[in-house]
């Protein structure tokens, strides 16, 4: 199969090149030494190997706070009218682009939320192949995601340059110069145990629900939210509004929330439909694996394994697929 | 239109919660415009508490007959009462040492002559009296508080997260302390809202906003002994800015 292969010592032109259409941002390492998607000043400060930043593109599209209506008595509730900056979004993982997959179906499918719509016009996204570790089980680092305007594979010497989107397609015929032909087979795709399980599980909808894992879970929980913020495809949001000094005027913005929260069960009159931890957890579990709402019966889990990584205190709840759930006191 | 009366006082505290607001610079014109600050003893030389108030903000602790007397004072004449910082909400700094014997914290800053003068251990305001909302951390927040004095001109008070201060912590994308080095950060039992300050620039979160509402305060006692520190030494850190803890508490 003949591919586009971009050589090694392109990818600066090629960063030049992207740079000419936004702002080039990717996986790059904060003084602190944090790998996170951020503006990249120099093609040595991009992070080509990095296993996994600790928040995931969705910050582009869903910022961890955002003003989502501005009110005057005059005009009443508006949309703020910030246009969104063209951002080109480099080295987005696999596991990452179904997460934008994911937020796509949930923000723009049948009721379109129109400030994430904004955002998401305003990225191109550049995937990334990577090689997965202990923690991830995604299962598409071999395939091509489609939400790809450009996908760059990692083979010896280089890249393979692929697209699967029509903005792509033009860019790939833009790049023409800087690509030649490969002759490579396709590889083999390969299919991850933890992935097949969390399939399996959904299929059959699976609850476990009398593992003591549960009991074991809502003890430890510290709930310090890490595992929602950091990951792909988390995307509850609670809603406040705050008025201003000149006693007339008010912004009413949106910021991610967690569903090991007790507030986000809470409704007025200090009711709680999860009032324990547990019962969150249960939640929790739904959501990732099983789905619900207009998803349901598809994981929302991408495998990307960021929750496995930022928890406190170590608690993984793939564990009740891989230990059956009695395994532990 | 009558501009909405407001008090701001201290009670046994450093006053730093007020030098908060006397900070907010920019907004301190249009403060002045839209409230009248009768009874401002830091900030104004008249010293009115004789009339009603739309609010109280009340900075300190309650340890002495002087400071409860004020307390009651401003609650009986305030429609709404305002714990304003860490000491007036938990207690805070001058409550740290509340298990110990007075006698003997006396004699050890004042020798053998020593006379207690009729002050008690330091308490938060809601000890004494009904208190309406609050505005923690040691020194507050300037956005807290102006929020709350933007939201009282709309007739309402505003709601402040319930979340640890790890969310924020997070949400930046600052190295997390505990998990990368090891160290006793406060970060994941503490209230948010002050953007993660401190983990912003490498330093532990000591808790200075007090407890958030679900903290699991036994399972983050076991997690930092875990890592070998010891639990005495968390609880004289968690006492710093609050005394009470439940070291027992999960949920
Ligand atoms: S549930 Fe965990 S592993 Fe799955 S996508 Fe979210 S952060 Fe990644
Ligand atoms: S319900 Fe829970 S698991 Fe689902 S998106 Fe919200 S925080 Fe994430
Ligand atoms: S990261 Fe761990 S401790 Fe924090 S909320 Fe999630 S499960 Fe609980
Ligand atoms: S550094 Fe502290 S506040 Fe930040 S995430 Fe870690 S434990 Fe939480
Ligand atoms: S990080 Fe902790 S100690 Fe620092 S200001 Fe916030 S609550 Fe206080």
């Amino acid at each position: 199969m003949v591919r586009h292969f971009l050589a090694d010592n392109s990818l600066g032109q090629l960063l030049d090149w992207l740079s000419r259409f936004g702002a080039l941002h990717g996986p790059i390492r904060t003084a602190e030494g944090v790998e996170v998607f951020g503006p990249v000043q120099a093609e040595d400060d991009l992070l080509l190997t990095c296993r996994r930043t600790l928040i995931p593109p969705k910050k582009y599209l869903l910022p961890p706070r955002q003003v989502i209506l501005n009110y005057t008595a005059a005009d009443g509730y508006t949309l703020p009218d910030e246009t969104a900056p063209q951002v080109i979004l480099f080295g987005v993982h696999p596991c990452d682009l179904q997460g934008i997959a994911y937020l796509d179906r949930v923000f723009l499918g049948d009721r379109p939320d129109r400030l994430y719509r904004r955002h998401r016009d305003a990225i191109t996204l550049v995937g990334l192949s990577c090689e997965p570790d202990e923690f991830c089980f995604c299962t598409s680092h071999e395939n091509i995601p489609r939400n790809a305007d450009l996908f760059l594979q990692h083979v010896e010497h280089g890249f393979l340059v692929s697209t699967g989107t029509s903005k792509g397609e033009g860019m790939i015929a833009g790049l023409e110069p800087l690509l030649s032909d490969l002759n490579i087979a396709p590889q083999p795709l390969s299919e991850n145990r933890m992935m097949t399980r969390l399939r399996e599980v959904a299929k059959n909808g699976e609850t476990f629900p009398d593992s003591p894992l549960w009991e074991h879970f809502a003890t430890r929980c510290l709930s310090c939210g890490a595992c929602s913020v950091c990951c792909p495809t988390c995307y509850c949001f609670d809603v406040l509004e705050n008025g201003a000094l000149d006693g007339t005027t008010a912004e009413r913005f949106r910021e991610w929330d967690n569903c090991l929260f007790r507030a986000h069960g809470e409704v007025a009159g200090g009711t709680n439909f999860r009032p324990d931890r547990r019962e969150r957890f249960h939640y929790r579990y739904l959501h990732k694996y099983l789905g619900f709402g207009a998803l349901a019966g598809e994981p929302a889990c991408v495998g990307c394994g960021r929750c496995r990584v930022v928890c406190p205190v170590g608690i993984d709840l793939t564990e009740l697929f891989t230990e059956g759930g009695d395994a532990r006191p | 239109m009558t501009r909405p009366a407001l008090a701001i006082a201290g009670l046994t505290a450093c006053f730093g919660c007020q030098l908060t607001f006397l900070n907010c610079e920019a907004e301190l014109p249009t403060l002045a415009e839209c409230f009248d600050f009768t009874y401002f003893p830091m900030g104004n030389s008249r010293h009115d508490i004789g009339g009603e108030f739309s609010a109280a903000l009340v900075e300190g602790a309650v340890s002495t007959p002087d400071d409860l007397e004020t307390l009651i004072r401003l609650r009986s004449r305030s429609r709404t009462l305002i714990a304003f910082g860490t000491c007036a909400r938990w207690g805070g700094v001058a409550a740290m040492n509340n298990h110990l014997s007075r006698d003997a914290m006396a004699e050890s800053v004042y020798g053998k002559e020593a006379v207690l003068t009729g002050s008690f251990n330091p308490g938060p305001l809601d000890r004494f009296v009904t208190v309406d909302f609050s505005i923690t951390g040691c020194p507050p927040e300037k956005n807290e508080l102006l929020a709350t004095l933007a939201a009282l001109l709309h007739g309402t008070l505003p709601v402040f997260p319930q979340y640890p201060v790890c969310i924020e912590c997070r949400n930046r994308e600052c190295l997390c302390l505990l998990m990368e080095r090891g160290e006793p950060c406060l970060g994941p039992i503490t209230q948010a809202g002050c953007n993660a300050r401190c983990p912003a620039v490498s330093i532990k979160c000591e808790g200075c906003r007090g407890p958030v509402t679900e903290a699991n305060v036994a399972s983050e006692l076991e997690m930092l002994q875990e890592k070998g520190i010891s639990r005495e030494e968390l609880i004289r850190r968690m006492r710093r800015f609050y005394p009470e803890w439940d070291y027992g508490q999960r949920a």
